[in-house]
């Protein structure tokens, strides 16, 4: 049966009903019980979006009871290539200098550039037994 | 930076905190811990503007406040290292699997689907064909490839698994108005994302080669580079909607891009003008390896887009101008695109037999001051610490006093030219567009 033949056997002028205007606001109202609206003028379409694969989750490390005594690195990224991030890392040192004497600070510079690994670099703070890492600084 | 601090904490079991700018921050314990990592990085967040600013205001950046946490950056520092993990930042294992997309979207008026495609982020903001089944199906008589295959799993930024299906691209390339002969150009395209983003204005550039170009009526000639051909129209704007749909690219979510460009809503989707290359000259394809008889589509990536303005001049020889101008360009690497008038006038009055000879005379002949050429972040940022490691010439310019002229373009085959245009003017564009690998349109077929 045509759309036209189906409204009029419904007592609707399909003329009418042609210059009814597009709905283009939240979804019609469904009245609960009610038979499934009509499909004429609605379509179906592909979805066009991708389902995400998560990742599998992994544990941080376990943190430190305190910084007294502890080797931190202050790992700098080179983020804009020119030492830009050296007087950052420079005033952290400082501060713990200041407020946290107790704690032994050494300044890295990591190698290729801001998006490279630098596997060796990691390596090398764990076996000069570094307790933590503050890599910085990106953006 | 979340991939160098997990493999740290991972791997060395030593704590770590990351200081970065906001849109690492959320990039980094949005999607990617929850696509990529899988590891809730202990981030503090240093205010943005961050890059080019005097050390007076980065020393206030730790001396202020953590962005994260909003305690004092440094107390925050310290207490990233410190404060017990969480339950969540202990969390290991496989989590169960999001919902996956449905196939169909619920039965709805055109209204309401363009709307829900735009609220979506599935669109340029331009309206889309709806994809119905039928439409999906008529696309996929484009390629022998079935629906299901998948195309590729590595898809999202950072190679975040996004598996996506023929069907996938089928839906987007009816969306962007394609017909079914453009689809293994855009299964092609398809197959080279992630496309690379950045906060700075990256953008593509796409270049087609060989005998689909013909087949599918692609402009190569007047009016080539403008809104002027269907094919060239729709499958740069199939580029668009595979960035923001199956690469997952959202403003301000998975991408940063502080001006982004404007190049972006068809990603500069031009054919070579292959037949119109002077004796000599091989098509860009060749160039790269491949035969004449293959159909190869090759993304380029750059920033800048310079006109020549006006037509090349008696007096004052093109390839003068091309140095002139590609010397404002980063030095990385160019592309020039170029009227086949040009090229012509580039053969025969100026004696360039081939392509390579062009850019060896450039490379030659480009030059700008060292602290120019260190003033463009990108090169300072990619280039800068491997000449600070030893790598030459970049150690040797590092040192030069500001003022030395240097030639950036070190390396000749960096610079590329692509011929295309309609010969109405002896016109040209300088661009910094760098090819990455082509994909064969072929093997979509």
């Amino acid at each position: 049966m045509n759309r036209r033949k189906m409204l009029a056997l419904l007592g609707a002028s399909p003329a009418l009903v042609a210059t009814t205007p597009s709905y283009a606001g939240a979804a019609p109202k469904k009245t609960p019980g009610a038979a499934p609206p009509m499909t004429t003028g609605l379509i179906t379409a592909l979805n066009p979006a991708v389902t995400p694969k998560l990742a599998t989750r992994k544990p941080l490390a376990p943190r430190l009871d305190t910084l007294d005594g502890k080797t931190i690195y202050l790992v700098d990224t080179d983020w804009g290539g020119m030492g830009q991030n050296d007087g950052i890392l420079q005033d952290m040192q400082a501060w713990f200098a200041e407020h946290m004497p107790s704690v032994k600070t050494i300044i890295k510079v990591k190698k290729g550039n801001f998006v490279t690994d630098d596997p060796a670099l990691w390596k090398e703070i764990a076996e000069n037994k570094g307790d933590g890492v503050v890599l910085g600084v990106a953006g | 930076m979340s991939s160098e601090a997990g493999e740290i904490e991972q791997k060395y079991h030593i704590p770590v905190v990351a200081a970065a700018g906001s849109n690492v921050v959320s990039f980094g314990l949005g999607a990617n811990m929850t696509y990529n990592t899988g590891m809730p990085i202990r981030y503090v967040g240093v205010p943005f503007p961050f890059s080019g600013q005097p050390k007076s205001v980065l020393q206030g950046y730790i001396e202020g406040k953590d962005t994260v946490s909003g305690k004092p950056m440094m107390q925050a520092i310290v207490d990233a290292l410190t404060k017990p993990l969480t339950d969540a930042e202990k969390m290991s294992g496989v989590p169960a699997e999001s919902s996956p997309e449905p196939r169909l979207l619920p039965a709805d008026t055109e209204d309401n689907l363009q709307l829900c495609f735009k609220e979506k982020g599935w669109t340029d903001y331009n309206p889309v064909i709806i994809p119905t089944q039928e439409r999906v199906a008529a696309m996929l008589k484009g390629t022998s490839h079935m629906p299901d295959e998948i195309v590729k799993s590595a898809a999202g930024t950072f190679g975040t698994r996004r598996p996506f299906t023929v069907e996938n691209v089928a839906t987007l390339a009816v969306m962007a108005g394609a017909k079914p002969e453009y689809f293994p150009v855009i299964l092609a395209l398809s197959s080279m994302v992630p496309y690379q983003d950045s906060t700075t204005s990256i953008a593509q550039m796409v270049v087609v080669n060989g005998p689909i170009r013909k087949q599918i009526a692609m402009n190569s000639g007047l009016g080539a580079l403008g809104p002027d051909n269907d094919a060239n129209s729709v499958i740069g704007r199939s580029m668009t909607l595979i960035h923001k749909v199956i690469q997952g690219y959202q403003e301000g979510v998975t991408g940063f891009a502080s001006l982004s460009n404007p190049l972006r809503y068809n990603n500069l989707c031009i054919a070579e003008n292959e037949e119109s290359l002077p004796e000599g000259w091989q098509p860009f394809h060749v160039q790269m390896g491949h035969q004449a008889n293959d159909s190869i589509v090759t993304i380029f990536t750059g920033w800048n887009f310079i006109n020549s303005t006006g037509w090349v001049e008696q007096h004052y020889a093109p390839q003068n101008l091309m140095r002139d101008y590609m010397s404002s360009l980063s030095g990385m690497g160019a592309t020039l695109l170029m009227d086949p008038s040009v090229a012509e006038l580039l053969k025969n009055a100026q004696g360039f037999q081939t392509k390579a000879a062009l850019g060896e005379w450039l490379s030659q002949n480009v030059e700008k001051t060292a602290q120019s050429y260190w003033g463009n972040s990108i090169v300072s940022s990619m280039l800068g610490p491997l000449g600070a490691q030893g790598l030459e010439p970049y150690a040797t310019w590092r040192k030069l006093p500001g003022e030395t002229a240097i030639k950036p373009f070190a390396n000749p085959k960096s610079i590329h030219a692509v011929v295309v245009g309609g010969k109405t003017a002896s016109v040209w564009f300088a661009t910094d567009f760098m090819p990455g690998k082509g994909a064969s349109i072929d093997a979509w077929r």
